[in-house]
């Protein structure tokens, strides 16, 4: 189902999908401090992310208290803002391609992790509160990659930033509420543990498909 | 043992690893089977062929600005003067069964020059008859260079043409009205028609033959 819903999403959110064309003339004509705009940008970028979102899902899949939902999230915001920041700040070139297919690799990562595959199949579990800071970096190089795209006028660029980090943020939390929503009456059906090995299984399989799909833009290097 | 964030009893090694196979067979199928075709116009299991996936891609177009050129005025070409007269049936807008639009091109080297006139009759107002005269190259399997020459509505015009690059060149024409009708276009000068079904002609259009017969079976 998700990947079906992943292949039925129109062109406007296509893979790796950056900011596109309205928007990115609109960036590209800003000089100087212009923060609501570039938060509204930034909540667009999260609430039609599917490969944050996946990510997102998978980590608050399992995670049943509040308390432990808002410290996992946290430790994901803390690590994308840091590469987003830098990333934008310190010019760093990576290649999106690249970045984004890491990202489809944390998203199977997750999904594995979830189902318990680390225990089972190598015998050891990877901490799972590093492991959700270390992708956060990740996701932050992606955001960044995003960003940088358009070419950000140097004039107002901090607080530029500093505006689509905050949007970010806000749509994660927009999306967040949605999910967990969804989660908790999804928790209470008789075969939820059953219908989660599917879920995940999916999930995984979705993981797969960013990785490979970004690959082949990377050997190919002529999307549209 | 449970780890914060997982699912309370950890699948076995067996069925995990099952699992992750299944996945990656069925991301790679989605990959494989869709995904290249219709985005990279990569089809190593031709099932883009066979679902028509791969007519979702298409080369990236490059434009060309066709306001500068440093042909001299008069020049010569080694041979190959040819006049042709083509006439095109299209079916009224909205036919069910299509025919009421096309695309006819010829082939054409850079600095061929071509005259044209073409015209269509029966249509009630000129507005209902759109056009685009343009050219692009052959795709190299990742983008083409794009022309545009003239886009508007209309029901004929007369000119000529000097091809700015190597490739196929004319008219996409669409039939706006309800009327049956019929294009004529006559073309001379150097330039190479092109057969039926190959790019450019994907309309199997026939030259030199009546309106009634100029569509070739498929």
């Amino acid at each position: 189902m998700i990947v079906l819903a992943l292949l039925a999403i129109p062109d406007g959110f296509a893979f790796a999908h950056g900011i596109g064309g309205k928007d990115a003339s609109f960036v590209a004509a800003t000089k100087g401090p212009d923060i609501l705009p570039f938060m509204y940008l930034g909540a667009k970028h999260m609430v039609t992310g599917y490969d944050h979102l996946l990510f997102i899902l998978g980590v608050i899949f399992f995670l049943y208290r509040m308390r432990d939902v808002v410290i996992y999230v946290t430790l994901f915001s803390i690590g994308h803002s840091i590469t987003l920041l830098s990333g934008v700040l310190l010019k760093l070139d990576i290649n999106a391609y690249l970045i984004d297919a890491v990202i489809g690799l944390s998203v199977a990562y997750k999904a594995f992790d979830n189902l318990g595959g680390f225990q089972s199949v190598f015998g050891f579990q990877p901490n799972n509160r590093i492991a959700v800071a270390v992708f956060g970096l990740i996701h932050g190089f992606g955001l960044a990659t995003k960003l940088q795209e358009f070419r950000l006028s140097p004039d107002g660029l901090v607080p530029n930033m500093i505006g689509f980090n905050i949007g970010v943020e806000l749509g994660q939390m927009i999306a967040l509420t949605v999910m967990l929503l969804i989660m908790l009456q999804w928790r209470r059906s008789a075969n939820f543990e059953r219908s989660a090995v599917a879920a995940n299984a999916l999930i995984l399989a979705a993981g797969f498909v960013l990785t490979e799909y970004q690959l082949a833009g990377y050997f190919v290097g002529a999307k549209a | 043992m449970t780890t914060e964030g997982q699912i309370s009893q950890p699948l076995s090694a067996g069925r995990m690893l099952a699992i992750t196979a299944g996945a990656l067979i069925a991301a790679s199928a989605i990959v494989f089977g869709a995904i290249l075709p219709a985005e990279f116009n990569i089809d190593p299991l031709r099932l883009g062929q066979l679902t028509g996936l791969n007519r979702l891609w298409a080369p990236r177009e490059v434009p060309f600005d066709i306001t500068k050129s440093e042909v001299p005025l008069a020049r010569e070409y080694p041979s190959g003067f040819r006049s042709d007269t083509i006439e095109i049936p299209l079916n009224p807008d909205g036919s069910r069964q299509g025919g009421d639009q096309l695309e006819y091109k010829v082939r054409m080297r850079k600095d061929a020059t071509l005259i044209y006139e073409w015209s269509v009759a029966d249509i009630p107002h000129s507005t209902e008859f759109y056009f685009d005269f343009h050219g692009h190259t052959l795709s190299d399997g990742k983008e083409m260079t794009v022309a545009t020459y003239k886009k508007d509505t209309g029901t004929g015009a007369n000119g000529a043409l000097t091809a700015p690059f190597d490739g196929v060149h004319g008219w996409y024409f669409q039939n706006q009205s309800l009327n049956n009708v019929i294009v004529r276009v006559k073309i001379s000068g150097f330039y190479e028609l092109i057969a039926p079904g190959e790019i450019g002609n994907e309309a199997h259009v026939i030259a030199n033959v009546p309106a009634d017969r100029a569509i070739a079976k498929k």
